[in-house]
Formats: structure tokens, C-alpha cells, sequence
């Protein structure tokens, strides 16, 4: 008959993994196969952690004093005789929970930590790279549409009619103002679809407005 | 002494007054110098072409199949060519000087044509309206507003600062300005599709099951009215205006638009959804309203 249970089995072991074993837990040993198991964990991962430190080269035993000294005067530590127990409560704790739940929330923590660090990254990457496919695309219109603006200029017909002339005028002046606004959106906010859809549609406006331009050198003749 | 003024006999006052009345009208007329009559026999969807550069267009429909053409022009300067190629009839105002004042380039249409013709009308300033006729239309303008009414078949519309009113129009209707507003009025159109930067759009008509209705500016407002029977799914997205609306919608269960995270946007299907209504705007106010 087990009498205690697995959940409070690591309580018995805050004091260590060796030596004499409080009779409750030597007899849930004998009954538990999973808590065995457990135990033979831990104390393979003691005799490993043993060995990792005898291949390296003991620090002389001052140093460490020294250090945490220089540390707790620094403020950079506290001198908490209580928190490393605390700690050691808290931790095991966790092996309470059985080894694949630890092991989805180990990924799960690597996981969120991952997108956690990337999430910064990838959205300055993001943006970059929009703005970069933004000017590809734009640059080519807006350095075309300039060399055709300079190159329109109105007929005598259109000069002959004030109010066509003022109206494709003042038109092609509230274009520019929206497209100097799209812009600014665009680079306020380049993943907005909307404003580089208002963008395009300035672009194909002024366009519509040269080509106008343009074309009514012969009209009416 | 006194001096009696010869009294003018009956006759002759009725001269002078009919004389008196015939000037005050020649003086109340317009004063157009050159007037243009012409009739053209047609065949059934027969194609008018007008070419203005300034003036009054004015189209109606009758049930003849001929184009009658009345044009008028006060200058030496500008003269109005009719001419009839097949089923076609072009009007086209020629600029005869290179100096020229817009009084001068001013001439003005009156056209009548059967019920199915189609048109296609360049009109750069003044004003351009037509009435029943039911073929295609394609209606190009500067600074001319544009009225239809009662229109239908392929309607396309393209403005640059002029306003278009459309009133009892059918069919499809496409139409696009910088700056000028629109009002659709009482229209049973199918597929409408408006686009303006800084014009207003009001939109009062039926949602036809199937129809499609695009409406976009840049700044401005869009007023769309909706009575409690109509059927639409509704999409409403300003990317730094408001949308205001008055219409209960349900969300969609699957919208067949993504949702953007940018502006205000609004999704939802009033009664069954069966026309769609897309309105967009940038700086702009979109309201949706219950018609009075």
C-alpha cells in the first residue's frame, strides 16, 4: 500500500537524492514504477552534471566569495539565504507533470520565445521589403509621368477656352495633392492595400490627365 | 394757338406696332448667327457621334427613325458639320481660326434620334443632357456636367471636373471624375460602378438581386439610401474617414472579402444579401442611410 502520493514524492527529495529516505517515500518507491523511474533520472542527471564539473578546473573557493561579494555590493544580486530553496520548490514542482506534457511545453516555450524574438525582425523585414516592391513599382510612373508633364503644354484651342484650360488645371493639381498624400500613407503604413489602391489610382488619374493634355493638340481641327 | 400733332390712321398703327413687336423679338432671341437644320434616315441601334468644344448638347429620343440636327453657333469662326456615313451620323464643330474667343467657339446641339440609338458625345465645357434614349452611351467631358435621364443600356460616363446626374437610368452604368460629384437618382441599374477623388456620390435607388454597385472616392462623401426591403451585402471601408450607418447587418459567416486592419471598415449583410454594395472612400465620410 503506497502511502504517499506521486505528487508529493519530490518533497521527499528537496533533500537530496541520497542517503537515508523517509520510510513514506522508500515505500511509495516500492509501489510507484513511475517515480522509480523519475528518481533514476534525476540521479543519472546528478552523475552526469558530477562528471562535467571533475573534467574542468575547481575555481580556488575564494573566488567565488569574493565575487558574490563585489556582486551584492554592486546591487546587481541579493543575499537571500531563503530564494535558492524557494526556487528548488518551484522546479520541482515540474516533475510532477508527466515527461511528454514537459516536453510540449519545453517546444511550446522554444516556440514563443522563437516567434516572440522574430516577430520584431520579420515585421521591420516585412516592411522593407514593401517599400522596396513599392518604389520598384512606383518610381518608374512617377519619373514618366514628370517627363510627360514637362513635355505637355496646352494648345492654342485650350488657350482659347479658359474654363477647359482652369478645370484640367486644377485638376491635375488635386491629383498631385493626393498622390503626395498616398505617398505619405504608403510609407506611414506600406502593408495598407487600401492607400497603395488610392496610390495607383492618382498615378492612373494624372496619366488620364496628361494623355488629355496631349491629346487635344488637334482637336476640333 | 394750338398745335395738333397729325394723328397716324389706324393702319399704320398696326404697322408700328407689329414693326415695334418684331424688333423687341428679334431682340429677345438668341442671337445665332448661323443655324444648321439636317434629318438623317436611319437604321434600327444607329450610331450619333458630337464632337464640342464648348456649348449645349442636348439629345432626345423620339420614335422616328431619323436623327433630326439643330445647331447653332454665333461666330464666323467655328462651323457645325452633319454628315451621315451608313448608320452613322458624326456632328463635329470645326474651329475654322487659330484666335478665338469661347463666345466664339461656343455652338450648341439640339438632337433627336430613335429610341435605340447609341451615342457618343465629347463635350469639353457647357453642358450635356439626354433624354429616353435607351441604346449604349459613352459620354466623354472636360468641364461640362453631364444629366441623363430615363437612359439605359451600357451608360459609361468620364468627367474631369463636370457633375453627372443620373435620374431613372437602367442598365449598367460606369462612370468616373476628379472632381466632380455625382447623384444617382431613382436608378434600377444593375451594375454601377462610380469613381471620384474629391466629388460627392449619392446614391438613391434600388439594389437590383445580383446587381453589383461599386462606389469610390478619395475625400468627399458617399451617401448611400436603403429602403427596409432592399437585399445587399455590404462592404464600407475609409482608410482615415467614418462610416456611419443605419442599416441592422449580420456579419458574414464566410466574407468573401478580406477584412483589412487598416481605417474603419464595415462587413455585413443586410436581409438576404442579394445585391452587393461596395464603398470605398480614403478622407472621406461614408454614411448609409434609411430613405425618408
Amino acid at each position: 500500500m503506497a502511502t504517499i502520493s506521486c505528487k508529493v514524492f519530490p518533497n521527499y527529495l528537496e533533500f537530496g537524492l541520497e542517503g537515508q529516505r523517509h520510510p513514506d517515500a522508500q515505500a511509495h518507491l516500492r509501489d510507484c514504477p513511475r517515480c522509480r523511474a523519475l528518481l533514476e533520472d534525476l540521479t543519472s542527471i546528478q552523475a552526469s552534471a558530477k562528471d562535467w564539473g571533475a573534467a574542468e578546473v575547481e575555481p580556488p573557493a575564494h573566488l567565488w566569495t569574493s565575487l558574490r561579494t563585489q556582486l551584492v555590493e554592486e546591487g546587481l544580486i541579493r543575499d537571500e539565504q531563503l530564494a535558492p530553496q524557494r526556487r528548488q520548490k518551484w522546479f520541482q514542482g515540474w516533475f510532477v507533470l508527466p515527461r511528454p506534457i514537459l516536453a510540449v511545453a519545453y517546444l511550446a516555450a522554444l516556440i514563443g520565445v522563437a516567434f516572440a524574438l522574430s516577430g520584431p525582425v520579420n515585421e521591420r523585414i516585412n516592411r522593407q521589403r514593401w517599400l522596396d516592391g513599392l518604389q520598384s513599382s512606383t518610381t518608374p510612373v512617377r519619373d514618366h509621368l514628370a517627363r510627360v508633364e514637362q513635355n505637355t503644354t496646352l494648345s492654342p484651342l485650350l488657350d482659347s477656352n479658359p474654363t477647359v484650360t482652369a478645370s484640367l488645371h486644377d485638376n491635375l493639381a488635386i491629383v498631385d495633392n493626393h498622390i503626395a498624400l498616398c505617398e505619405k500613407s504608403v510609407r506611414e503604413e506600406p502593408e495598407n492595400e487600401l492607400a497603395r489602391d488610392y496610390l495607383f489610382d492618382a498615378y492612373r488619374e494624372k496619366a488620364d490627365l496628361l494623355a488629355q493634355l496631349s491629346d487635344r493638340g488637334g482637336y476640333g481641327r | 394757338m394750338s398745335t395738333i400733332f397729325p394723328v397716324p390712321s389706324l393702319s399704320k398703327r398696326k404697322a408700328l406696332a407689329l414693326f415695334a413687336l418684331g424688333f423687341l423679338l428679334l431682340c429677345a432671341s438668341p442671337a445665332f448667327a448661323h443655324q444648321l437644320e439636317k434629318h438623317f434616315k436611319v437604321q434600327p441601334r444607329s450610331v450619333i457621334t458630337i464632337h464640342n468644344p464648348n456649348g449645349k448638347v442636348v439629345v432626345k429620343a423620339w420614335t422616328k427613325s431619323e436623327v433630326m440636327v439643330v445647331a447653332n453657333h454665333v461666330s464666323d469662326k467655328v462651323e457645325v458639320d452633319a454628315q451621315q456615313t451608313e448608320n452613322r451620323v458624326d456632328l463635329v464643330t470645326h474651329q475654322l481660326a487659330d484666335s478665338i474667343s469661347p463666345d466664339e467657339l461656343r455652338a450648341d446641339y439640339e438632337v433627336t434620334v430613335p429610341e435605340d440609338a447609341e451615342l457618343q458625345i465629347h463635350d469639353d465645357s457647357g453642358d450635356v443632357s439626354v433624354f429616353n434614349v435607351l441604346g449604349d452611351m459613352n459620354v466623354e467631358t472636360v468641364a461640362a456636367g453631364v444629366d441623363l435621364e430615363d437612359a439605359a443600356g451600357y451608360l459609361t460616363v468620364k468627367t474631369v471636373g463636370g457633375a453627372f446626374q443620373c435620374i431613372r437610368c437602367a442598365g449598367q452604368l460606369e462612370v468616373s471624375s476628379i472632381s466632380g460629384s455625382f447623384r444617382l437618382l431613382d436608378l434600377r441599374s444593375y451594375h454601377v460602378r462610380a469613381e471620384t477623388s474629391t466629388g460627392n456620390i449619392r446614391f438613391d435607388g434600388e439594389f437590383l438581386p445580383n446587381g453589383i454597385y461599386r462606389l469610390k472616392n478619395y475625400s468627399g462623401i458617399i451617401e448611400v439610401r436603403f429602403s427596409p426591403s432592399d437585399s445587399f451585402d455590404l462592404h464600407a471601408r475609409s482608410v482615415r474617414g467614418k462610416v456611419n450607418n443605419q442599416a441592422k447587418l449580420t456579419p458574414p459567416a464566410h466574407p468573401n472579402q478580406p477584412v483589412s486592419k487598416y481605417g474603419n471598415t464595415l462587413l455585413g449583410t443586410f436581409n438576404a444579401g442579394r445585391a452587393r454594395v461596395e464603398l470605398s472612400s480614403f478622407d472621406g465620410t461614408i454614411n448609409i442611410l434609411k430613405r425618408d
